[in-house]
């Protein structure tokens, strides 16, 4: 399997005024397709500025990062939102659902950036609203759902244009066991049909289903950077 | 891959939508700057519309008047009025007017058996009916005989028939004016005009308390003076009157050696001043509406940009599934442009009922046009453009990751 995420001596700092912070220190990570990756690490070790850089949201202050063998600090801002589009799927601790659209409308997003038309964006919606077991809830709004409905729309959302690569924050760290549990089986159902997942994460039993982990400690790579 | 304007512009809607109440109040400054602009265009459009009325009830845009100019205050000893042969002269140099009437004017009493009345009565030529595009309508007007003969006749207006005749038939009667015996030979066709304002009345009735006799008769018979205060001439057309005005002035100004003591004045020349002074409270009616209309935009940009920041978290979402920045940028401009147009057109649809209204109590015709309904959509959705182009560049310059964070 070829490298998908090859991260080198990444740093990131914040300049807070009088004093900077640094999230990243140099971190150094591979990732291959198809792998089913948890990074863990105490909060505020820097995990989640990691999964936004790899996310191509924010960018590294310094250090190379490459996506697909493509140097993404090269690359202009609208073709890293085409990136964002069609090869990364983001699902949030918080859901970030868009409260005043229904939960088709909220899975047709992408695919609107992507200028599908109405018809093929019902129609890709509503499979994989499918998937996750939500065909009778297309018309509900975020609000008449429950946690862990929400976060199956969220993972509707997020695999909708069908990227290669899914990245999630603390996935289930706003539901209860047993919802949390259905979401990690479809993130295993989603690894076995050949994603790319990475779930950044403290839960040891998140961590469990993947099958490699990543402890980041002080924007350091502690150990688990070893396919 | 991009999002079509279509796409914007629903998704501009439906935002619309899903925030009703604040929309309406959104957009309250702009509905009632565009109502404005539409009833004071239609206001001004009524009152160009009427002065042109007026002109044209008064002898059309072909005629020119000639009166003492009594604002000249003049130490010089040049006299205000014509005699004969001045004004035989005066006709001989201008062979291309249509028509040419001197008249004089005085104040009498006119009385028939035991009823009296007191009207201006005009010594006049047959061209006044020409010029002033107005003739007896029962009977007959002045003609060159009684003018040749100095005739004992007079033409009554409809109002000094009603004093004097009430029901009775006053052709061929005798009445007494200023002491003298006139056999009544026409009564003019009566004149009405709506005046505008609250309350009008007829603005043409002093025209309908005047009488005629033939100029020859009341200088003949009459005072036996020949001071002709006043004349009216007739151009070709419209086209040719100011021509025919600046030749006129040249000749009397020759006549009294300079001194400008009489007025020279085209209707054609008068129409256009008046719609230039029009076009100057026009441009200030349109710009107050305008600026109540900018300060609804100012609202409106106020009221984008706060909901921006109330929107970041959802900002940060589009950008995380894969808008770019133009997409945002394009979304919020695209909304305030509909949230203004919109109001345009409701502004639009209740200016236009309430011209009805306004018609009615200031008893004065309002004229809607396609024109000021299209001059009202581009400034609505101007100020749309200009509110919403900062808020936009504010969305769209955000960080996603830090919109992402926003609580």
């Amino acid at each position: 399997m070829s490298e998908l995420i090859e991260v080198r001596e990444l740093t990131k700092e914040y300049d807070m005024g009088k004093i900077t912070v640094h999230a990243l220190n140099g971190i150094n990570i591979e990732i291959k397709e198809g792998e089913f990756v948890a990074i863990m690490g105490p909060s505020g070790s820097g995990k989640s500025t990691l999964m936004h850089i790899i996310g191509c949201l924010d960018a590294a202050t310094n250090g190379d990062y490459s996506l697909n063998n493509e140097e993404v600090s090269a690359i202009k801002k609208s073709k890293l939102a085409a990136i964002r589009n069609k090869q990364i799927g983001f699902v949030f601790q918080t859901f970030n659902l868009l409260p005043h659209l229904n939960v088709q409308k909220n899975v047709e997003l992408p695919l609107m950036y992507s200028g599908y038309n109405k018809r093929k964006r019902t129609k890709m919606a509503k499979k994989v609203l499918a998937e996750v077991g939500l065909s009778d809830r297309l018309k509900h709004k975020p609000s008449e759902l429950s946690g862990g409905q929400r976060q199956r729309v969220a993972i509707a959302r997020a695999i909708v244009n069908n990227p290669s690569i899914i990245l999630a924050d603390e996935p289930t760290g706003n539901l209860d066991t047993s919802s949390g549990k259905d979401i990690l089986s479809i993130f295993s159902e989603l690894h076995e049909k050949g994603h790319t997942i990475i779930i950044v994460t403290h839960d040891q039993a998140v961590a469990k289903r993947a099958n490699r982990i990543i402890n980041i400690v002080d924007g350091l790579i502690k150990d688990g950077n070893i396919s | 891959m991009a999002i079509s304007l279509k796409e914007s512009i629903i998704v501009g809607f439906s935002d619309f939508w899903s925030r009703k109440i604040r929309s309406i109040v959104t957009i309250i400054g702009i509905v009632l700057g565009t109502m404005s602009i539409i009833v004071v265009l239609a206001l001004m459009k009524g009152i160009n519309k009427k002065t042109l009325e007026w002109m044209m009830e008064r002898g059309g845009l072909s005629k020119i008047d000639i009166y003492p100019d009594w604002n000249y205050d003049n130490k010089t000893d040049a006299k205000k009025y014509f005699d004969l042969k001045e004004l035989k002269l005066i006709r001989s140099l201008i062979p291309e007017a249509k028509y040419f009437n001197p008249q004089i004017r005085h104040w009498v009493r006119h009385s028939y058996e035991d009823k009296e009345y007191r009207a201006s009565v005009f010594g006049v030529l047959p061209d006044f009916s020409k010029i002033e595009e107005w003739s007896a309508e029962s009977g007959r007007f002045i003609n060159e005989f009684d003018i040749n003969q100095s005739n004992d006749v007079i033409v009554i207006g409809t109002k000094i028939r009603e004093e004097l005749f009430g029901n009775k038939d006053p052709i061929g009667e005798f009445i007494t004016v200023h002491g003298r015996r006139l056999q009544v030979i026409g009564i003019m066709r009566h004149r009405f005009m709506k005046n505008s304002g609250i309350g009008g009345e007829n603005a043409l009735g002093y025209l309908n308390r005047r009488s005629f006799i033939p100029l020859s008769t009341m200088i003949h018979k009459g005072t036996g003076e020949d001071n002709i205060r006043s004349f009216s001439v007739k151009a070709q057309n419209a086209e040719s009157a100011p021509e025919l005005r600046e030749k006129l002035e040249s000749i009397i100004l020759n006549l009294r050696h300079g001194a400008p003591v009489f007025k020279v004045e085209s209707a054609q020349e008068r129409a256009g001043e008046m719609a230039e002074s029009q076009k100057t409270f026009q441009m200030i009616f349109f710009i107050i509406s305008t600026i109540s209309l900018l300060v609804g935009g100012i609202v409106i940009a106020n009221i984008m940009l706060a909901t921006i920041q109330e929107r970041t978290r959802e900002i940060g979402i589009r950008l995380a599934v894969g808008a770019r920045r133009r997409d945002i940028f394009l979304q919020f401009l695209v909304q305030t442009i509909l949230v203004t147009t919109i109001g345009g057109i409701f502004g639009i649809i209740l200016g236009l009922s309430l011209l009805d209204i306004v018609s009615k109590y200031l008893e004065f015709e309002l004229i809607a046009s396609i024109e000021m309904i299209l001059i009202a959509l581009t400034v609505s959705a101007g100020v749309g453009f200009l509110s919403g182009i900062i808020p936009a560049i504010v969305a769209s310059k955000l960080n996603p990751v830090e919109t992402l964070r926003y609580e």
